[in-house]
C-alpha cells in the first residue's frame, strides 16, 4: 500500500503555491465550513480527531488547545512553530515550500477556533527564501479577503505574520521559541506557568507544529470521526515521514502509519532499499533525538513481530528495545556507516546547540562530544565508554528543556545497541582508522528480500 | 546618536515589521531588523550597527549584542562576500559532507571559519540545516545548495568568482 496523502493531496499540482489554481482544488473551503461551526464545535472536531502533535512529543493537539486560558479581555495567540530543525527532519519546509496556503488555510481555522486575531509562524532563519513564500501567500490570502477584518462577513478578525529566527535549534522548544519572538535570546522559561496560561508577550499562547496545523484543514473537511478512521489506534490521520540517509529514494512521505518498517524502507513506493545494494545496519526513525535502533530490532520487535511505522509500534519495548516517532525524520544508515563517528556528530550538534543556561547541558554535551570524538579516532579507554554513559544519565531530566534529553538518548542508545562496536574502538586503536566494524551482528536476522 | 544609517527602503520596512506586535512590545522586531541590519552592513553586525539598532527600537545596546551574540546566522566578525556554510551533521555526513568539506578547504587553501586573503569566500562549518534528504548540501546566503558533489562545488566557486 502506498502513500496516503491528505495533506500533500494536491502539492503536485501546477501553481498549487499560488491562490487560483489552491482555491479551484478545495482550498479555504474548511475556513467556509469552520464560519458555520462555533469555536468549541472545531475544537470538538479536533478532539473527536485524535490528532497528535506532529512536532515530536506527539501530544494531543486538541487537548492542548482546550488547556487554552480565556481570561476576560486579555489577547490570545496562536503560534505556529517552523523552526524544523531536528537532525533528519524536512517535512515542515516541503509542506511549506510547496503548498503554502495549507499553513495559511489551517491558521486561519485554528486561530477562529483558538480566538486569535493576531497568529504568527515563527521560522527558522535560514529557511529565508520559504519566509519569503509564506509572505507572498499571506498577501494573497488577504488579498482575497480571507485575512484581515471581518473576514467574509464572519465577524472574525485575524493577521499572520512572519518571524524569522536567526540559527539556534533550541527555539523549536516552545517556550524558547516564545523568548525569541519577544526579542529576546532563545533560553527556554521554566514551566510552569505553560504558555497556555503565559504565552507571548505573557498572554494565552497556543505553539502548534506546521503539519498540526495543516491537519487541521481536512479535519475539519472531513470531520473529527473520518479522519479518525485513518490510521491504527491512537495513530490517527496521515504522517509525513521525511526520509534520509543511505537510501535509494530520500524525500518526504505521507503515510497512514499502518505500513510495516521494512516495507517503508524496502519498497520503491517510500524508500526504495538502501543505497548502492547496501545492508541496513541502524536506524534513527524520528530525528536525532530518539533512540537509533539496529536493523532487527527496527524491523522487528523484541518480541519478534513486525514493528510498524506509527506511535505505538515504534515505541514498543520502551527504550530497551524501541524507539519513537518523534518528529518524523528517518535516517538511514547503511552497513558502512561508523556509529561512533555519527553520534559524534549528533553529540557535537547538541553541544553547538546548547543554549547553556543548566549546567548539565551546558557542560555534559561538550564532554560528551570530546570523548566520542576520542573513541573515534583511536584514543578511548574502556571507561570511557562507562563514563559517556554516566554523563548522559546525569543530563537525562536534569534540565528546564527537553534539549538535555534529547543530547542524552542518542549517546545512551548508542552504547545501548552497539556496545561491542565502541569496545572495539577502544581495543584496536589502530585498525578502527583504516576500516569500519561492519554490520556485525546487527543486521536484520531475516533474509533480506531480494529487491527490484 | 549613531551615525550608522540604514536605506530609506530598510527603515520603511522595520516601520512596518514594528506593526506586527502588540503596543510596547517593539523589541520583538530585534531579530528580523538584525538581519536587516547584517544585509546592510557587508554581512556582519559591528558595534555601531548593533548601538543603531538598539536606538531604532528604544532598547539597550546590550539586549542588542546579547541577541546578536546567541544566533549563529548573525556574524560579529567580518566574513567574505560569500558565506559557504556547509552542513556537517548525521544525515549530511552520512552522504559525504566531509569529503565536501575537505575539497573545499583544500581548493580556497582556507580553514573552516576562515575567509581567504581577497575576501571573496568565507568557509563555515554549519549544524543541520534542514535539507536531509538533498545531502550533502551548504547554505549561501538566502538560498540552499543542495544533492551537492565535488563537481557542483567547482563549478559553484567558478561561478562565484566570476559574479564577484
Amino acid at each position: 500500500m502506498g502513500e496516503t496523502r491528505l495533506l500533500l493531496k494536491h502539492a503536485e499540482v501546477p501553481g498549487i503555491r499560488h491562490y487560483e489554481a489552491y482555491r479551484e482544488h478545495d482550498g479555504y473551503k474548511s475556513v467556509e465550513k469552520a464560519f458555520t461551526m462555533t469555536p468549541e464545535q472545531i475544537l470538538e472536531e479536533v478532539k473527536t480527531s485524535g490528532l497528535r502533535g506532529r512536532g515530536g512529543a506527539g501530544f494531543p493537539t486538541g487537548m492542548k488547545w482546550s488547556f487554552l486560558a480565556k481570561p476576560e479581555g486579555v489577547p490570545r495567540h496562536l503560534v505556529v512553530n517552523a523552526d524544523e530543525s531536528e537532525p533528519g527532519t524536512f517535512k515542515d519546509r516541503y509542506l511549506m515550500e510547496f503548498i503554502p496556503h495549507l499553513l495559511i488555510e489551517g491558521m486561519i481555522v485554528s486561530s477562529y477556533c483558538l480566538g486569535s486575531n493576531a497568529s504568527y509562524v515563527y521560522i527558522r532563519g535560514e529557511y529565508a527564501w520559504i519566509a519569503e513564500i509564506l509572505e507572498e501567500t499571506i498577501a494573497e490570502a488577504k488579498a482575497n479577503g480571507w485575512l484581515g477584518k471581518d473576514i467574509k462577513g464572519s465577524g472574525f478578525d485575524c493577521e499572520i505574520y512572519v518571524q524569522r529566527g536567526a540559527g539556534a535549534y533550541i527555539c523549536g522548544e516552545e517556550t524558547a521559541l516564545l523568548e525569541s519572538l519577544e526579542g529576546k535570546r532563545g533560553n527556554p522559561r521554566i514551566k510552569p506557568p505553560f504558555p497556555a496560561v503565559k504565552g507571548a508577550w505573557g498572554r494565552p499562547t497556543v505553539v502548534n507544529n506546521v503539519e498540526s496545523i495543516a491537519a487541521v484543514v481536512p479535519i475539519i473537511n472531513m470531520g473529527g470521526a473520518e479522519y479518525a478512521k485513518i490510521g491504527v489506534g491512537r495513530s490517527t490521520g496521515t504522517k509525513l515521514i521525511s526520509a534520509c540517509g543511505n537510501i535509494n529514494k530520500p524525500g518526504v512521505y505521507e503515510i497512514d502509519m499502518t505500513q510495516t518498517v521494512e516495507e517503508f524502507i524496502y519498497s520503491d513506493e517510500f524508500c526504495g532499499g538502501i543505497a548502492n545494494g547496501k545492508r541496513l545496519k541502524a536506524c534513527i526513525p524520528g530525528g536525532s533525538s530518539v533512540p537509533i535502533l539496529p536493523a532487527n530490532l527496527l524491523l522487528t520487535t523484541a518480541n519478534g513481530t513486525p514493528r510498524y511505522m506509527n506511535y505505538e509500534s515504534l515505541a514498543d519495548g520502551g527504550f530497551a528495545t524501541g524507539t519513537m516517532m518523534g518528529s518524523g525524520g528517518f535516517i538511514v544508515l547503511d552497513e558502512d556507516q561508523d556509529i561512533i563517528y555519527h553520534t559524534y556528530t549528533l553529540a557535537r550538534f547538541y553541544r553547538h546547540e546548547s543554549c547553556g543556561q543548566c549546567s548539565p547541558c551546558r557542560e555534559g554535551t561538550g564532554w560528551m562530544e570530546k570523548i566520542l570524538k576520542r573513541i573515534d579516532e583511536g584514543q578511548g579507554k574502556m571507561s570511557d565508554i562507562d563514563l559517556l554513559w554516566d554523563i548522559q544519565r546525569k543530563i537525562e531530566g536534569n534540565t528546564i528543556c527537553p534539549l538535555g534529553d534529547a543530547a542524552a538518548w542518542p549517546v545512551a542508545a548508542a552504547i545501548r545497541h552497539f556496545r561491542d562496536e565502541f569496545e572495539w574502538h577502544v581495543l584496536n586503536p589502530d585498525e578502527c582508522l583504516t576500516r569500519n566494524y561492519g554490520l556485525a551482528h546487527y543486521a536484520d536476522p531475516l533474509e533480506i528480500k531480494e529487491q527490484a | 546618536m549613531t551615525t550608522v544609517q540604514f536605506s530609506e527602503e530598510t527603515n520603511k520596512k522595520i516601520q512596518e515589521i514594528m506593526t506586527h506586535y502588540p503596543e510596547g512590545k517593539q523589541k520583538s522586531a530585534l531579530i528580523p531588523v538584525l538581519h536587516l541590519a547584517q544585509a546592510e552592513s557587508q554581512g556582519w553586525l559591528d558595534i555601531p550597527v548593533m548601538d543603531h539598532v538598539a536606538e531604532l527600537l528604544g532598547i539597550l545596546p546590550v539586549e542588542v549584542y546579547e541577541v546578536a551574540s546567541f544566533y549563529s546566522m548573525f556574524n560579529l566578525n567580518p566574513v567574505g562576500k560569500y558565506v559557504l556554510e556547509v552542513c556537517q551533521t548525521g544525515p549530511c555526513m552520512l552522504r559525504g559532507s566531509d569529503k565536501i568539506m575537505n575539497h573545499i578547504k583544500q581548493k580556497l587553501n582556507i580553514k573552516e571559519g576562515e575567509t581567504t586573503p581577497d575576501g571573496l569566500f568565507t568557509l563555515k562549518p554549519a549544524e543541520c540545516l534542514g535539507a536531509c534528504g538533498y545531502a550533502p548540501m551548504m547554505q549561501l546566503g538566502k538560498t540552499y545548495r543542495e544533492n551537492l558533489t565535488i563537481e557542483k562545488v567547482d563549478e559553484l566557486l567558478e561561478e562565484l568568482k566570476k559574479l564577484a
